[in-house]
């Protein structure tokens, strides 16, 4: 492989991380709002995301990324590959993210917030400063674990054409008429990325640990 | 009883105090009064409800009637029976200390922050007077070496003591105290009695529910004892342990560890 | 017509479509199966020499994504003489890869088995494959089965990458349709229905079979 198609593996990786990084982000935040509201068991809007939930998790990334870019022009959007992209993934990764934030908000104990309130917290404190704190340590290392799941699920956005760290040793071999190389570079490059996130849920592992009474 | 009515200046002041869960009454027109500097110990057998009436006073439970006043302020109703606004429940309630018998440290927390939490967050202490504070309430209750440990590393009785520092924290009128030592393995229950003890000798005002009988007798100035959720005898210590005026206390007496009087 | 009627009369491909991918579905975890017992059954014995690499090679292909090691199938390999068509090398890469998965799944079910019935069976002569297959696997996979049910659902959702590399499945069916007749939405509506129908109908399988070993008290040793 030359300099270009290193080149051209860096960016790949760099599409991967970026598009993964923007959507992991968004799902995170999104899956706190859907468990937020779900507490709240709302008729009809709670069966609602309860649909989503299970469909999302049911429904393949590729199949939704196709479904997402293809149907917006009918729905009168203009979507560009990125956003059509970005979509995709979050709408699949923001149903895990609910459930792992859900069962979280589950496993909070009453005694907890009765310690808050009698020393005079208000709700809204106790939620801030006692409740979510927890709940982020005991979540991180499921959301760190469904980040991992979802950059394993990116290279389904190569098939509405983003150029991709899988999609990108299409485009090298069809010069150098040498797939093996690039796959296997891109394999070592995913190899890194997700190793830094089993890395960080080991280290999230071990914090939530300390909650445990 | 007296009847004077000294809900202005007394510590805790319940009225009339009645609850039922579903159709039980755990609470039967509870009358208490707890003055400023006094320690008054609720006793009685499960069920009786002396951890509901603990837990009415600081709002925890909603009684169904009745008033209660910390330190001349009403708790969780106003007097033209409108509920308190959240913010203003909140400021009657860090009023009181509470002390859990599971303790309820934050386990997010180390022992220092378990203690400024509340002090920074609800009076808006600066952090370096929240921390003095709780330098010198953690010295108290002998935890001053402990200022970085995560809860869950403490024992049970150093958990304790450390949550008796965070309610103290907030310098409340009234302290309360709910069986706080009968999660604890029998032998660290005396380190954290003696903090208590030395509580009451410096005139803090407590309300304490406990099995403790031998320490209910050496600390309270009041017992009192709570029956299927009527208080049927109350007196100060000596009386209360040794002529008990109806069977039922002396019936309980017999069952319990007959105190000495230490 | 409407664009549903237009779906309907097209029902055939969709049928086909639906068949394939349970067709890819089943042989694949069959497959992958048959491999995470194996490597399991490796892994138990204690030489170094073998489970260290084999440890590598099932924590290796856990950082990968599925689509990588099926590029490498379909394309790489020719690079090396093997040459195979997309539905094998899908198949292929859908066994081994989710193989990998199923091993780690028993393994960490292994790591918590008291040794005590190990000693017992040792002790009445069991000879290590009969310990192996009488014993320890059927207890470790009713004990995984939540797990193996998820693993199952990521499985299948995995089949729909094999569109990316020409294999004609229940995705494929959809994007030739909605390509054909311009009605992407309807279509895709159609198919996710389909993978949601499949996934719903496995975790209530996996449901059922909880009771059958509730019964048979596999939960609480």
């Amino acid at each position: 492989m030359n300099a270009s198609a290193w080149n051209m593996l860096l960016e790949g990786a760099w599409t991967t991380v970026w598009i993964s990084a923007v959507s992991i982000a968004i799902g995170v935040v999104a899956g706190l709002v859907i468990a937020l509201i779900r507490l709240a068991r709302i008729p009809i809007i709670d069966q609602l995301l309860v649909l989503y939930i299970s469909v999302a998790r049911a429904t393949p990334l590729v199949t939704l990324a196709l479904f997402i870019f293809l149907s917006a022009p009918d729905l009168g959007l203009d979507l560009n590959r990125s956003v059509a992209g970005i979509l995709a993934l979050t709408l699949n990764t923001t149903a895990f993210n609910a459930e792992i934030w859900r069962s979280a908000f589950r496993n909070f104990s009453r005694e907890q917030s009765e310690a808050a309130m009698a020393i005079g917290m208000t709700p809204w404190v106790t939620f801030r400063r006692i409740m979510l704190p927890q709940m982020v340590i005991t979540s991180l290392p499921g959301l760190v674990n469904e980040m991992s799941f979802l950059i394993k699920g990116s290279p389904a956005i190569a098939v509405i054409g983003i150029v991709d760290l899988t999609r990108v040793t299409n485009r090298i071999s069809a010069v150098t008429y040498e797939p093996l190389p690039p796959i296997l570079v891109a394999g070592a490059l995913y190899m890194a990325i997700i190793g830094c996130l089993v890395w960080l849920q080991r280290l999230a592992e071990r914090r939530a640990n300390r909650l445990a009474m | 009883m007296s009847e004077a009515n000294t809900s202005e200046t007394a510590a805790v002041s319940i009225r009339h105090l009645s609850k039922s869960f579903d159709d039980v009454e755990v609470l039967r027109d509870v009358e208490l009064e707890v003055k400023t500097g006094e320690v008054v110990t609720i006793i009685g057998s499960s069920g009786s409800g002396k951890s509901t009436l603990l837990r009415c006073i600081n709002w925890l439970e909603k009684p169904d009637r009745g008033s209660i006043h910390i330190a001349g302020q009403r708790i969780g109703v106003h007097d033209d029976g409108r509920p308190m606004p959240v913010r203003e429940l909140a400021k009657v309630r860090a009023q009181t200390g509470m002390v859990f018998q599971g303790f309820n440290l934050w386990p997010h927390l180390n022992v220092l922050h378990n203690v400024t939490e509340a002090p920074i967050h609800v009076q808006g202490k600066s952090k370096r007077e929240a921390e003095e504070l709780a330098t010198a309430l953690l010295e108290k209750v002998g935890m001053s070496q402990k200022h970085d440990s995560y809860p869950n590393t403490l024992s049970g009785g150093q958990k304790q003591r450390v949550a008796i520092a965070r309610a103290l924290a907030m310098q409340p009128a009234v302290m309360l105290f709910d069986e706080p030592t009968s999660a604890l393995d029998p032998e660290l229950v005396g380190e954290v009695l003696a903090v208590i003890k030395d509580l009451s000798a410096e005139g803090y005002t407590m309300v304490m529910v406990t099995h403790e009988m031998a320490f209910a007798r050496a600390v309270s100035d009041q017992v009192v004892f709570l029956e299927k959720g009527l208080i049927i005898e109350r007196a100060d210590p000596e009386t209360f342990f040794t002529t008990p005026k109806t069977d039922r206390v002396r019936k309980f007496l017999e069952n319990h560890d007959t105190p000495s009087s230490a | 017509m409407s664009n549903w009627e237009i779906l309907w009369d097209e029902r055939a491909q969709f049928w086909s479509g639906f068949l394939s991918t349970l067709e890819i579905f089943g042989l694949s975890i069959m497959g992958a199966f048959v491999i995470g017992c194996g490597l399991l059954y490796l892994l138990e014995g204690s030489r170094k020499r073998l489970t260290t690499p084999l440890r590598i090679f099932i924590d290796g292909m856990r950082m990968l994504p599925f689509l990588i090691l099926a590029y490498l199938l379909y394309y790489g390999l020719p690079s090396v003489g093997i040459r195979l068509d997309a539905w094998g090398a899908g198949v292929g890469a859908l066994a081994v890869y989710h193989g990998c998965y199923f091993a780690e799944i028993f393994r960490g079910n292994r790591l918590t088995f008291p040794p005590g019935q190990i000693e017992a069976a040792q002790a009445h002569g069991f000879t290590k494959g009969k310990l192996f297959f009488r014993l320890l696997l059927p207890q470790i996979i009713m004990q995984t089965r939540p797990l193996l049910g998820n693993q199952l659902i990521y499985a299948l959702k995995d089949t729909a990458f094999l569109v990316i590399i020409t294999v004609g499945e229940l995705t494929a069916a959809a994007n030739s349709l909605s390509s054909t007749y311009f009605i992407p939405t309807e279509a895709f509506i159609v198919v996710i229905g389909f993978y949601w129908a499949i996934s719903v109908t496995m975790e209530i399988i996996i449901k059922q079979c909880g009771r059958f070993s509730a019964k048979r008290g596999f939960d609480n040793v």
